[in-house]
């Protein structure tokens, strides 16, 4: 079942590409979009979250067309949406944020919204700083707030823009955990440069260069891509695209390897970073 | 533990709320510290009942608290939810209404100083209201509007809620600065229908452009045509009589407009993003 299904949609502003012929479907489960910053993730989770219409291209979403206003409508029903730099009303306290989002959500009851704002502060760990102002809030507690009110409503369909930039190690493991949680049984389309991300919760993933899907698969098979390519030596290899020195005091070099080189087994990054590198190769798995 | 529990008789009038109120916090005192008591009260109670008693607690101890300004729109008949969203609208803040009162108040300045200054007061006092309605939906100003563009809440019926509260909020701004200006009262209250006509060109405008943008369009069209009329010092060029009746019939229009391209108005992202 294709939730999300993007064709050949273009996206210009003025004189920049933000997005160039780009195709992707989504369905149930999580769906990653992975690449260097400026490379049109954020253009392409707007254009999913109906918040820009792409300038060409067709984008079908749960079945609907976002360019006509009443499917538009139907579609932000069951759509939650984290942008990347989600601003809050700092004075607010995080109930009150949240309410007021529920409110354009179109949640008019008050004691039935109420109990669903209730539902996603308790989703997303947010009880004991209920009654706080978001502006005393750390980082991480507000990108919480940020997912607690995408998640809403109980939407179909989440869109997630780096909801892991700027936290540390811990709070980011349980972010996964809130979006593996959130991608059982609805689709997710989340950004990141994270590949510990990507390869953690992501079932299929996109990497966007330069406003183009430069792969679009599974993790495994983006990884099999850089088979044969990984290799150690004790210094930087002169073949390697990309080396670096590790604790151990070996490189790890990838590129195309010289004879009798030490192959290791590659991880995402690895074929990441080697996609990245050979900007003219572009593979699209069914 | 306690040694002695609650009459049976008393857990089951309590159980249906049908004691006094003294004997009831009594009740709920011993209910706090025994075990025995609210497991026997436990098993009478009406579990709708107590989901009910639950929800209401809830609500009064996290229900966010309604600022005064959102009191008074709901004293006045305007919904909880309407209430909220214009209290969240970012031009209502008091830096921005100090900063138009503050332009208002520099040009009523002027004018008595020097009379020639009058039409500067009448030029500069639309674009107060007119500016309010475009950084209602301002991403620098809105911290929330990328998120509220996801929603399924109406975009004309959010940007007539925010320009009904904006006009609301700062035409009388502006028409106290304009008490303060020199001569008769025709320059006091002469900037109404143009502000009128304005706003109503920029809503209608919104069906193709974002708010910033139409507003942006507006005020640019507003300042060629008063500008050279102000240079010549013609006022009644702009502000006469008969300009005011162009004025009406623009604001008139501009309505017009809006509703045949209701379906069509969206608040969209600029070019920005």
């Amino acid at each position: 079942m294709t939730t999300v299904r993007v064709r050949n949609a273009t996206k210009t502003f003025g004189r920049t590409t933000a997005l160039d012929d780009v195709t992707l479907d989504a369905g149930p489960g999580v769906t990653g979009l992975l690449g260097p910053n400026g490379a049109g993730k954020t253009t392409l989770l707007r254009v999913i979250a109906t918040v820009l219409a792409p300038d060409r291209g067709a984008v079908t979403l749960m079945g609907r067309d976002p360019a006509r206003p009443s499917d538009r409508t139907r579609i932000r029903e069951r759509l939650g949406y984290l942008p990347q730099d989600a601003g809050f009303h700092r004075g607010f306290t995080v109930f009150e944020f949240i309410d007021y989002v529920a409110i354009l959500k179109e949640m008019t009851d008050r004691r039935p919204r109420h109990d669903e704002v209730r539902r996603v502060i308790a989703l997303t760990g947010l009880a004991a700083v209920s009654a706080k102002r978001i502006r005393a809030l750390s980082g991480g507690m507000r990108r919480r707030v940020g997912l607690a009110q995408a998640l809403l409503g109980d939407p179909d369909l989440l869109v997630l823009d780096e909801p892991t930039v700027g936290l540390d190690p811990e709070q980011r493991l349980r972010f996964r955990e809130m979006i593996s949680q959130a991608g059982e049984g609805r689709t997710v389309v989340m950004s990141s440069h994270q590949t510990e991300d990507i390869t953690a919760l992501c079932a299929t993933i996109a990497v966007i260069h330069q406003g183009r899907a430069r792969f679009t698969g599974t993790p495994a098979e983006l990884t099999a891509r850089a088979d044969g390519r990984v290799w150690t030596d004790e210094r930087r290899s002169p073949a390697a695209i990309t080396a670096w020195r590790t604790g151990d005091g070996t490189y790890r070099n990838v590129g195309d390897p010289p004879a009798r080189a030490e192959l290791i087994p590659p991880t995402l990054e690895d074929a990441y970073l080697l996609l990245m590198g050979e900007p003219g190769r572009e593979v699209t798995h069914s | 533990m306690t040694a002695w529990h609650l009459d049976p008789e008393a857990i089951r009038r309590y159980a249906r709320g049908s004691v006094p109120p003294g004997l009831a916090a009594s009740a709920e005192a011993h209910l706090m510290g025994c075990a025995t008591c609210r497991e026997v009260i436990g098993a009478l109670v009406d579990p709708r009942r107590a989901e009910a008693i639950w929800h209401e607690v809830a609500d009064r101890v996290d229900a966010p608290r309604r600022s005064g300004p959102e009191r008074m729109l709901v004293r006045l008949g305007a919904g909880e939810a309407t209430a909220r969203l214009v209290a969240a609208t970012p031009t209502l803040r008091g830096p921005w209404l100090l900063a138009v009162a503050g332009v208002l108040a520099l040009a009523a300045w002027a004018a008595q100083v020097d009379d020639r200054f009058l039409l500067m007061f009448l030029v500069v006092a639309p674009l107060g209201p007119l500016a309010g309605v475009a950084g209602a939906f301002a991403g620098g100003l809105d911290p929330t509007r990328e998120i509220g563009l996801a929603t399924p809440y109406s975009g004309l019926r959010l940007l007539l809620i925010r320009t009904v509260a904006v006009l609301a909020v700062t035409t009388p701004i502006v028409a106290l600065a304009g008490l303060a200006l020199p001569g008769s009262w025709w320059p006091a209250v002469a900037w109404l229908l143009p502000t009128a006509g304005l706003t109503g060109a920029a809503l209608a405008l919104t069906s193709r452009l974002t708010p910033v943008v139409a507003v942006g369009v507006v005020a640019t069209a507003w300042l060629l045509v008063t500008a050279p009329a102000a240079v010549a010092g013609r006022a009644d060029l702009a502000f006469g009589p008969g300009a005011q009746v162009v004025w009406l019939a623009v604001a008139l229009g501009g309505g017009l407009g809006l509703a045949v391209t209701r379906n069509a108005v969206s608040i969209k992202l600029g070019r920005s993003a």
